[in-house]
């Protein structure tokens, strides 16, 4: 065979050959040494996989009628024999098409050879046993159940004779795949005597039968492959035979399309498409925006396990008034594009177990944050598309019965990017706006590359939902941008590799984002202020003006526009910002298209007349009297200039010095002050005299007789007598090592140790002590007395009891385990 | 980008340019849809809410036509997570049918069977539901129909109400737009018209008209067009007299057909009139007065000022699902939030339109609202600075330095009727002396308060000192000034209602004035700010003085 393969290749003008390789770049990387290896390669598993896998369901039908038609001895089939099968379908398909993807398939060295004696590539057997979902040959598996097909007349009868239920099992079986596994003990004739025992059977007219399947295994329409073929315990199969004949309605190959379903769905107004995608896209880029300011404000700690808790994203998503499962799919998408990151939590370790690293917004945030909403919105969607993350996996369960949670390691997927691409490809195929409905679209991917999307179903419409939210597409139709953003991101992967961080900012902008930005309405420098204190700006705000805004009002309602409203909070706000109630005035008097009303310029001047009304400072110590004539003389005295006095009110002097020194000063320079405190009361000050710190008397206070010790309580002793009691029976027991633990060598060692690994994990669920035998790094035996705790990754964690530490036991090296009693 | 008017928000909220030159289309295409909720002068809000949604998928609008609306008229792209959002709460109604069944009298009928299983499961409408008649249809005690919408709606499948009306006792009732009894002749002002005639395609529902809009005519016309027995609920006996009063001029309705059912009389007719009061009056823990709604087989109720309908008027009310329901206000905002209680028991809104339009129209009188702010002497602000949280609005309010500013303001209108605004009593009584002028009060009895109104009607009276009582649904025709000392805390409906008692438009399309006396710096001055912030909502700008500008060219300057 596989010389054959070479001799064919080795045949072949070097031109087809080139076209050969085009078709399966897989096999020259690396580039093989002769043409044997290279036929070696094209058969094997990986790559033939890979080749069925890009294949339309009607060419792999086309592959299967190959496959069928094969004949024993020469295992070659013909192209006429292959359309004669095709042509034996309910509804056979054009010819024409057929040899086409003879053609197809040839093109691709799944067939090769001349038409009269074509050769299948070896591999596929392996890759699908079951061609067309039929099985093998009765002759292959059961001589009694080729004898029954090789009398076709007794066939059909046994057949019709089938009870209702057995028929039933056979249908689905001659559906595909054509083998079942039984329960077990249903094959086994029940036990003599006791056939009376068996309860009546309704379906299959009342008189116990036992099981459909062993009804058709007796009467060898299947077979059980328990023992023979190599299938697992209790699997039967139905031959190929059968199968056909059970078939010969729709034809050995079920029904055969050449072409793709067709999308039933009306078409969409392109505009309307565009539209309703970039009005997406101004929203998801807000919403990211929120959401990352929300994370901003209030950090999300990153769970031991990985990703962010179940409650942070619930928290995220309330703030923002959105589902759990769009707040998921944003953060992922940000965190791809490189807007969040993990820092270390500020402060001393955090008092939650686990919460030392939180998510936080990235520096890559502020350079996106300064792009345009087009841009913006392109770095999200680029990073979704690539992303090798399935946000749809968050809020299900894992395998572990544990919740999948946001960012963390188990919604990793590596196969989400092809999904991706593959659903979005449908949809680029697609005339633009055309809007199939999700059902249409996981029929398409089945038609164009069956072997891929089976499976995938749920993964798909997942994409799908996602790409809507995300405004890459539109009233469910691709946007015009969001197809350009495909075409770029397939052709822009030599471009990923020169930026790797993914900041294309100063660079030109891709196709997609000029596209966008021709759908997205410019930036508006300026509002209109309403009565009722509204601010409205009436588009996306121009940063700066957002900025100003953010200062002077309040953030009322955001999309298209947004609405903000001028309170009195907002104003004393802008003062406090520094604003002074004429810059105020200048600002909306500027930024307003229409007349400032009366109430906000009153507004304004009643919150800046009352701002500042009250001061705050800070002070050192006060100096006052009701003799406004004596601070006047206090604050002009020049000995006094070191205490830096301030008057406060006519009666007030302030110095930014301690109590201490004033008092110390003013006494020095004449003046008779009195100190006073919180309350206003005088304190009284007496020049202090030094004293050292009061020591305790050297001698002790009462005198110990060290014979009449002192008494210890019962409880206290009857808890050392435990503790030495235990210690005692620990140390007679280390010694007493069963005996079976030692002389590990010799034959039965392997068999000891799985016996080892059977007591050790019956000990973890019983939680009994056990004596552990090993080979410790030196090479030398030893053993232990311990609990095992768990068993897990090739370690056995224990505890030993003496020592109160948890010891760790490479399972290779534990030799021995036996009960301890 | 197709430049339009309208902005779409991610809350869900709609821009409206008023400027535009496509505004007003866009209003029109918008309207059916979405809620009004702030008109200042230059960019109006509106809201989309699931209620609004289906109450114009029930006037036959479908989420189609409202995603078109948006995105004809929307200046930017519109997010498409928000129009599927519409699309899917629109596609919630209906999906369960209320219907005469033949056979079984009223049933709950599936359109989509998944759903009625999901309702028929929940506990909320435990005991509303009676048995099921087959997979897709349940038997509703015809009493529970309007419990049992009200359940639906907050389970979020609001059923389509296909039971349709009785007619009730009819009763000829005729628009008298001759003019009969020696009257003008007269006709329906345009929006009353479409007022009534949004009511009447709908079949029960809740018109929004500004106070002297008329909308006693409203009711009026609704009453002509349903020819039926009709009881009129109103909010006090003098508001029912001058509803009687306004049935005898406008209508064919004679004073012997119109009964009046309050304290102090007990009168069934054909049309009869009755107090809130009356009705949630209690003997011994129980209503006693509710035989009223099965007195007579009414083809119709009128509930005047619905906002201020009582929570046990609500109870009654779901009872009554089968008859026409018209409810009368000038602003849905109730302070208690049960704006929903009252779409799903009167039915959702049917007309509404800015104040401003129907000022622009002439219909109601521009006015001018100014808020004067009056420094307190330094002996107040030591005594409010002093004074108990509780008691510092009162303080506040009741200030003594109020007095010479309203005088002031009144003396700036000579030969204006004035009306005097306040929340306490003792104030009042103070502005009384002060003014000179009568006061009506609670205690105040209907004979002198009758007396009083129809000496300020004819021009006897200039000025008039009212307190909260006066706050509902008098007829002042000729009030052109009037001055708010004080108040219920922030009320916006109290604003609304007092705002509305000098907009009944003036013979000689003078202006109206509305002034709000405050204290600066004080509490009181928040509680303004709130109730200025509505009339600014409402499209009324406002300025801002300060009491010295009103005092400053009058006074004699004082050693």
């Amino acid at each position: 065979m596989t010389n054959s393969l070479a001799d064919h290749l080795r045949a072949l003008p070097d031109q087809e050959l080139a076209a050969l390789l085009q078709q399966r770049p897989d096999l020259v990387v690396p580039v093989p040494s002769d043409l044997a290896a290279l036929a070696l390669r094209a058969q094997s598993r990986v790559s033939v996989a890979r080749v069925l896998d890009s294949l339309d369901r009607f060419t792999l039908q086309v592959l299967d009628a190959a496959r069928l038609t094969r004949d024993a001895a020469a295992d070659t089939t013909s192209l006429d024999v292959i359309l004669a099968m095709a042509a034996a379908n309910a509804r056979p398909p054009d010819p024409a098409a057929v040899r086409e993807a003879v053609r197809l398939l040839r093109s691709r060295l799944l067939l090769y050879g001349p038409d009269e004696r074509l050769h299948v590539v070896g591999g596929i057997d392996e890759i699908s046993p079951y061609p067309a979902g039929l099985g093998r040959p009765a002759a292959e598996l059961d001589s009694r159940a080729a004898a029954l097909c090789a009398d076709p007349a007794k066939l059909r009868r046994t057949l019709l004779s089938a009870p209702p239920s057995a028929r039933a099992i056979l249908d689905r079986l001659a559906a595909g795949p054509p083998v079942g596994s039984v329960p077990p003990g249903a094959l086994q004739a029940p036990p003599l005597g006791a056939e009376d025992a068996l309860p009546p059977d309704p379906t299959n007219g009342g008189a116990p039968t036992g099981s459909p399947v062993r009804w058709l295994v007796d009467h060898r329409l299947l077979v059980s492959v328990t023992t023979g073929g190599g299938g697992r315990p209790g699997t039967v199969e139905l031959p190929r035979e059968v199968g056909l004949l059970l078939r010969r309605d729709t034809g050995p190959l079920g029904p055969m399309p050449t072409d793709p379903p067709e999308v039933a769905s009306p078409p969409r107004e392109p505009k309307a498409v565009d539209s309703a995608g970039a009005g997406q896209t101004m929203e998801v880029v807000r919403q990211a925006e929120a959401l990352l300011e929300q994370l901003a404000a209030e950090p999300a700690s990153v769970l031991r396990s990985g990703g962010l808790g179940v409650r942070d994203l619930r928290r995220l998503a309330r703030a923002l008034g959105l589902d759990e499962p769009t707040a998921a799919l944003l953060l992922e998408a940000a965190h791809a594009a490189g807007l969040t990151g993990e820092l270390e939590a500020p402060g001393l370790a955090a008092p939650r177990t686990g919460g030392d690293q939180q998510v936080l917004p990235s520096t890559g945030y502020e350079a996106w944050r300064a792009g345009s909403l087009a841009q913006r919105w392109e770095q999200l969607a680029r990073a979704w598309l690539t992303m090798t993350r399935q946000p749809g996996l968050v809020g299900q369960r894992d395998d572990r019965d544990r919740p999948i949670t946001v960012l963390s390691p188990e919604a990793e997927r590596a196969g989400t990017p092809i999904a991706r691409q593959a659903a979005l490809g449908v949809l680029a195929d697609l005339e633009p706006a055309t809007a199939p409905t999700p059902d249409e679209v996981l029929e398409l991917l089945d038609w164009r590359a069956p072997r891929r999307s089976r499976g995938r179903e749920a993964a798909h419409r997942e994409v799908l939902t996602e790409a809507a939210t995300l405004g890459v597409t539109g009233l469910g139709a691709l946007t015009s941008y969001g197809r350009l953003l495909l075409t770029d991101a397939t052709a822009g992967e030599q471009r990923g590799a020169d930026d790797p961080l993914g900041l294309h900012v100063d660079g030109e902008p891709s196709t997609a984002v000029r596209a966008l930005d021709g759908l997205l309405p410019a930036p508006v420098d300026h509002f209109l202020v309403q009565a009722d204190l509204t601010v409205v700006v009436p588009g996306p705000a121009d940063p700066t003006l957002a900025a100003e805004l953010d200062v002077v009002a309040e953030h009322e309602s955001a999309g298209g526009a947004s609405v903000h409203r001028v309170t009195p909070a907002s104003v004393r706000r802008a003062l406090d910002a520094g604003y002074s109630a004429d810059d105020l005035h200048g600002l909306f008097a500027r930024r307003s298209r229409t007349p400032v009303p009366q109430g906000l310029t009153y507004l304004v001047d009643d919150v800046a007349r009352r701002h500042g009304g009250l001061r705050v400072g800070a002070t050192g110590a006060y100096l006052r009297s009701d003799d406004e004539a004596l601070l006047g003389e206090v604050l002009a005295d020049r000995r006094l200039e070191v205490l830096a006095l301030r008057r406060l009110a006519p009666t007030v002097l302030v110095t930014p010095g301690p109590v201490n020194r004033m008092l110390a000063t003013l006494r020095e320079a004449g003046y008779a002050p009195v100190p006073e405190d919180a309350t206003g009361a005088a304190v009284l000050t007496r020049p202090r005299t030094r004293r050292a710190p009061a020591r305790p008397p050297g001698t002790a206070a009462r005198i110990v007789d060290p014979v009449t010790a002192p008494r210890l309580p019962m409880p206290r002793l009857l808890g050392m007598v435990e503790q030495i009691r235990r210690g005692d029976a620990a140390t007679r027991a280390a010694q007493r090592a069963p005996a079976s633990l030692r002389g590990q060598e010799g034959a039965g060692a392997a068999h000891r140790h799985t016996d080892a690994l059977a007591v050790l994990q019956q000990a973890v669920r019983d939680k009994a002590l056990v004596w552990v035998g090993y080979v410790d790094a030196h090479g030398a035996t030893a053993s232990r007395l311990v609990r095992p705790v768990s068993i897990g990754a090739g370690y056995l964690r224990a505890e030993d009891e003496r020592t109160e530490m948890l010891h760790t036991f490479a399972l290779h090296r534990v030799a021995a385990a036996v009960l301890a009693d | 980008m197709s430049g339009g008017p309208l902005i779409v928000q991610s809350d869900k909220t709609l821009l409206l340019e008023i400027e535009h030159p496509d505004s007003q289309a866009c209003r029109l295409a918008i309207a059916p849809f979405a809620e009004l909720e702030r008109s200042p002068e230059h960019v109006h809000t509106y809201r989309l809410t699931p209620l609004g949604l289906w109450n114009a998928r029930a006037a036959g609008h479908d989420a189609e036509g409202v995603v078109n609306a948006l995105i004809t008229y929307s200046r930017y792209p519109v997010p498409h997570a928000l129009l599927v959002d519409v699309a899917e709460t629109m596609d919630r109604y209906g999906r369960l049918q209320l219907i005469n069944d033949p056979a079984h009298g009223l049933v709950l009928r599936a359109v989509d069977r998944v759903v009625l299983i999901e309702v028929a499961k929940s506990k909320k409408l435990a005991g509303m539901l009676g048995a099921k008649l087959d997979d897709d249809t349940i038997a509703v005690h015809p009493s529970e129909r309007g419990r049992l919408k009200q359940a639906l709606l907050k389970l979020g499948w609001p059923a389509e109400d296909l039971a349709g009306y009785v007619n009730g006792e009819a009763h000829p009732i005729e628009l008298a737009e001759a003019g009969g009894d020696g009257g003008k002749p007269w006709t329906l002002r345009s929006y009353q018209r479409e007022a009534v005639e949004a009511f009447w395609a709908g079949g029960s529902g809740v018109v929004v008209l500004p106070c002297g809009a008329g909308k006693t005519l409203v009711g009026a016309a609704a009453m002509a067009e349903a020819k039926a027995t009709t009881l009129i609920l109103v909010t006090n006996t003098v508001a029912g007299r001058q509803w009687k009063r306004e049935l005898v001029a406008r209508t064919s309705l004679t004073e012997a057909e119109i009964g009046e059912y309050s304290g102090e009389r007990k009168e069934i007719r054909p049309v009869t009139i009755a107090t809130y009061q009356v009705l949630t009056s209690r003997r011994g823990g129980a209503f006693t007065h509710l035989d009223l709604f099965g007195a007579r087989d009414w083809g119709l109720v009128v509930y005047d000022e619905v906002h201020l309908l009582p929570a046990p008027i609500f109870r009654f009310t779901a009872d009554l699902q089968a008859r026409r329901r018209l409810g009368l206000t000038a602003t849905l905002v109730r302070e208690d939030g049960r704006e929903g209680d009252v779409f799903s028991l009167i039915g959702p809104k049917r007309y509404d339109a800015p104040w401003k339009d129907i000022e622009q129209q002439g219909w109601i009188a521009p006015a001018r609202c100014t808020e004067v702010r009056v420094t307190l002497t330094e002996a107040e602000r030591m005594a409010y600075a002093m004074a108990e949280a509780e008691e510092r609005y009162r303080m506040a309010a009741t200030t003594r330095t109020k007095l010479p500013v309203v005088k002031a303001l009144l003396d700036r209108h000579p030969g204006e009727q004035t009306l005097v605004i306040g929340g306490y009593i003792d104030q009042l009584h103070q502005l009384g002396e002060y003014l000179d002028a009568p006061i009506v009060q609670g205690s105040t009895t209907n004979r002198e308060r009758e007396r009083l109104f129809d000496a300020f009607r004819s021009g006897e009276l200039r000025t008039l000192v009212i307190s909260k009582v006066g706050n509902f649904s008098i007829d002042l025709p000729e009030a052109a000034v009037a001055v708010q000392v004080s108040g219920t805390f922030g009320s916006r409906q109290e604003e609304a209602q007092r705002l509305g008692r000098v907009l009944r438009p003036k013979a000689d399309g003078r202006q109206a004035h509305f002034y709000t006396v405050v204290s600066r710096d004080t509490i009181d001055t928040e509680y303004a700010a709130h109730r200025q912030r509505f009339l600014a909502e409402q499209g009324y700008a406002y300025t801002i003085v300060d009491a010295d500008d009103v005092l400053g060219p009058s006074l004699p300057s004082v050693d």
